[in-house]
């Protein structure tokens, strides 16, 4: 089999993966792995080791993406909100998230928070966590962070008949860091020579860990990276933009793909960004709880979603464009994301003030019509083209 | 199959045959227009002073066809038509839906391609009708080609290059005879210009009650243009109006564009559809690319010299 043969079989698994709302990966896993539990998650983040230490399946849940129709999950939330949660709900009233035994919702945002409520109303009897993530980054909510970790680690062994272990953890913090290690080479390998790795590609190649095993999606990663090097790829007179907003309610392939289409090369995005938080290696130590939460305090990349300076962030998105030589940004988040769009006239002045171009637009999980990001993707990256310094 | 446009160097009046320059080329690019109905290819060739001269100009039906290979046909056609081979051309750029062809280096967005080649072809133009096979849109521009404002006919098809073979299929003309067709008319029978299906249902209606061909499409191009004159009257348009894709062909759409545009007694117009107009999207691909080829170049230059 030829590298793009192997990496077309990689990508169609993927893919399969991505539009697969019925979650048949996690069943396959459940079927080889007899009484351990699968624990769901919602975005962004979620330390993931503790939910697999503790000897679960971590499953990223992600919305229903264009496959799902909205009929019972729009009687739960009021109109002005995103979609991820309407569609997160749809799906588990036609049951096609029975085969979890709980769920954690991270303290995104309020939207997530009130998701949990009803949630738990509508699924009596189904485990259900929501996790504080601290805004405050010192010591103090470092302490609250590892309570809730404990927390956490205690309730999903107990699901897995397993005693919570020091060593499970330290493992598993150490197989999460060669994952984050993978796809930080994914992103490098789309920084360095874009042309190898399309948008829409590393997109799903990443968010296919959501449903797999953490050594097994790293092996994926690993071969992806590896075989993707081997492309002979011409690169295009494109420009380079940094993607923003997408951390959460995820958009659907033809946006991303649109967006490369149009005369634009993504070099860095902040889509499946849970699963690249943490920034570098967490050292577990002999304490390895203490060392994921310490890690969420000073290791954290930088998010809407994370109480920060306005400055800092905006200072840390015009480094980010110019460290990866970017010609501009397009703030591309859904439809009534609060943190995306509350943080965009910040983050957009930033930019002014460092003269570097931008465009915004706004998506749903279920958009389908794509000519409107066209004309404004491509009208972009012309008039840098033309009329900019790129 | 390839109606033989003439040659232009920027002026509309440039009567020069095709081909005619190649010699006089220094440095040569490429435009591949990639629309619904047909994709268009020309080569451009630039002299000592960088002036540049369309040096061959192809097209090629799609007819069902898978687009890549009909686009690398259209290329191709235009590359035999110059007497040059690929690794000649010093920039190739595509237009219109042709984003993901492999024999690229550039793409740009169809707008910013229709409206300098329309400037090419026709330097005083200020405004620029794109009627595609798909879709109908008009740009206001400025000296240096540069779109001010835009918009495009609604989702419906009637106003189309597509609309318009329909109704050609079912009066048992060719698409070449329209134009003439609709122009010798002496009078029109209207038709709906909101609906396709509808328009469609009255041309059907229109034959079986026996109308004159030219009138049925008299009528057809004056309920397309009513539409287009709205475009442009809403845009505030000016002086000159280039009429450019597949459509710009057609005498018969024209001349009913002029008739609306007298009728409504806004500002007068004038309307110009230079015989290169179905390939201005391909010629302001290939003028792009020599911009972005200089430009690039530069650049290479100023990294190199630290």
């Amino acid at each position: 089999m030829s590298a793009e043969q192997e990496l077309e079989r990689l990508l169609d698994r993927c893919e399969r993966i991505y539009g697969d709302v019925a979650l048949e990966e996690v069943k396959a896993w459940k079927a080889a792995h007899p009484g351990r539990p699968a624990i769901g998650h919602l975005p962004v983040y979620v330390p993931r080791e503790v939910i697999h230490a503790a000897g679960a399946l971590p499953v990223a849940l992600q919305g229903g993406g264009d496959q799902v129709d909205i009929v019972r999950g729009d009687a739960c939330f009021q109109s002005y909100i995103c979609h991820l949660p309407r569609s997160t709900v749809e799906l588990g009233l036609q049951g096609e998230l029975d085969l979890l035994e709980g769920l954690v919702f991270p303290s995104t945002c309020d939207v997530i928070r009130n998701l949990s409520g009803i949630w738990q109303l509508l699924f009596q009897g189904k485990y259900v966590r929501y996790l504080d993530l601290p805004q405050a980054l010192n010591d103090t909510g470092g302490l609250f962070y590892l309570e809730d970790l404990e927390g956490l680690m205690n309730d999903v062994a107990a699901r897995a008949n397993q005693k919570p272990d020091k060593a499970a953890v330290a493992a598993s913090i150490r197989l999460y860091n060669r994952n984050r290690r993978a796809l930080q080479l994914l992103y490098e390998l789309r920084a360095e020579a874009p042309q190898l790795v399309a948008a829409d590609e590393a997109f799903l190649v990443a968010r296919a860990g959501g449903q797999m095993e953490v050594s097994a999606h790293s092996d994926l990663v690993e071969t992806f990276v590896s075989l993707a090097r081997k492309r002979n790829r011409r690169k295009e007179d494109r420009i380079r933009v940094v993607a923003i907003g997408a951390f959460c309610e995820q958009p659907p392939l033809g946006l991303l793909r649109t967006l490369e289409r149009s005369g634009c090369y993504v070099v860095d995005d902040d889509l499946n960004l849970g699963a690249r938080w943490i920034q570098g290696d967490v050292e577990p130590g002999d304490f390895p709880l203490k060392a994921l939460s310490k890690a969420y305090l000073v290791q954290s990349t930088w998010a809407s979603v994370r109480f920060e300076d306005e400055q800092f962030r905006g200072d840390q998105l015009v480094a980010r464009v110019k460290a990866l030589r970017a010609d501009g940004v397009i703030f591309a988040a859904p439809s009534f994301c609060d943190p995306a769009l509350l943080d965009q006239p910040p983050l957009q002045k930033a930019l002014t003030d460092a003269n570097l171009p931008f465009i915004s637009f706004k998506y749903a999980e279920n958009t389908g019509q794509f000519q409107g990001f066209r004309e404004q993707a491509g009208t972009f990256s012309d008039s840098l083209k033309l009329w900019g310094t790129t | 199959m390839n109606p033989k446009p003439q040659a232009s160097t920027g002026s509309a009046s440039n009567g020069n045959p095709l081909g005619a320059s190649r010699a006089l080329a220094q440095l040569l690019t490429a435009g591949v227009d990639v629309g619904t109905g047909a994709v268009k290819a020309v080569v451009v060739g630039f002299d000592k002073s960088g002036a540049p001269q369309v040096v061959a100009a192809h097209r090629e039906r799609i007819h069902r066809r898978e687009l890549s290979t009909v686009a690398k046909l259209a290329f191709e056609g235009a590359l035999a038509e110059a007497g040059c081979k690929r690794s000649d051309i010093a920039y190739v750029a595509s237009t219109g839906e042709g984003e993901s062809l492999d024999f690229l280096d550039g793409h740009f967005y169809g707008m910013t391609t229709h409206a300098r080649g329309a400037s090419f072809l026709v330097p005083e133009a200020r405004a620029v009708m794109d009627c595609g096979a798909l879709h109908a849109r008009v740009m206001i521009v400025d000296e240096k080609s540069r779109v001010l404002r835009s918009r495009m006919t609604s989702q419906c098809a009637a106003g189309t290059g597509q609309f318009l073979e329909n109704i050609a299929r079912y009066l048992g003309i060719r698409a070449d005879e329209v134009g003439p067709l609709s122009l010798s008319a002496k009078r029109a029978e209207q038709c709906s210009g909101i609906c396709a299906v509808l328009s469609e249902t009255d041309v059907i209606n229109m034959v079986s009650r026996g109308v004159a061909t030219g009138e049925i499409l008299r009528g057809v191009h004056e309920s397309i243009a009513q539409r287009l004159v709205r475009l442009l009257r809403a845009l505030g348009a000016e002086g000159t109006v280039v009429l450019t894709g597949g459509l710009a062909a057609d005498t018969g759409l024209k001349g009913a564009i002029e008739r609306g545009l007298a009728a409504d007694k806004g500002v007068p117009l004038r309307v110009v559809a230079p015989p290169l107009s179905a390939w201005a999207g391909a010629i302001g691909a290939a003028l792009w690319g020599e911009v972005r080829r200089r430009r690039l170049e530069q650049q290479q230059a100023a990294a190199a010299t630290g």
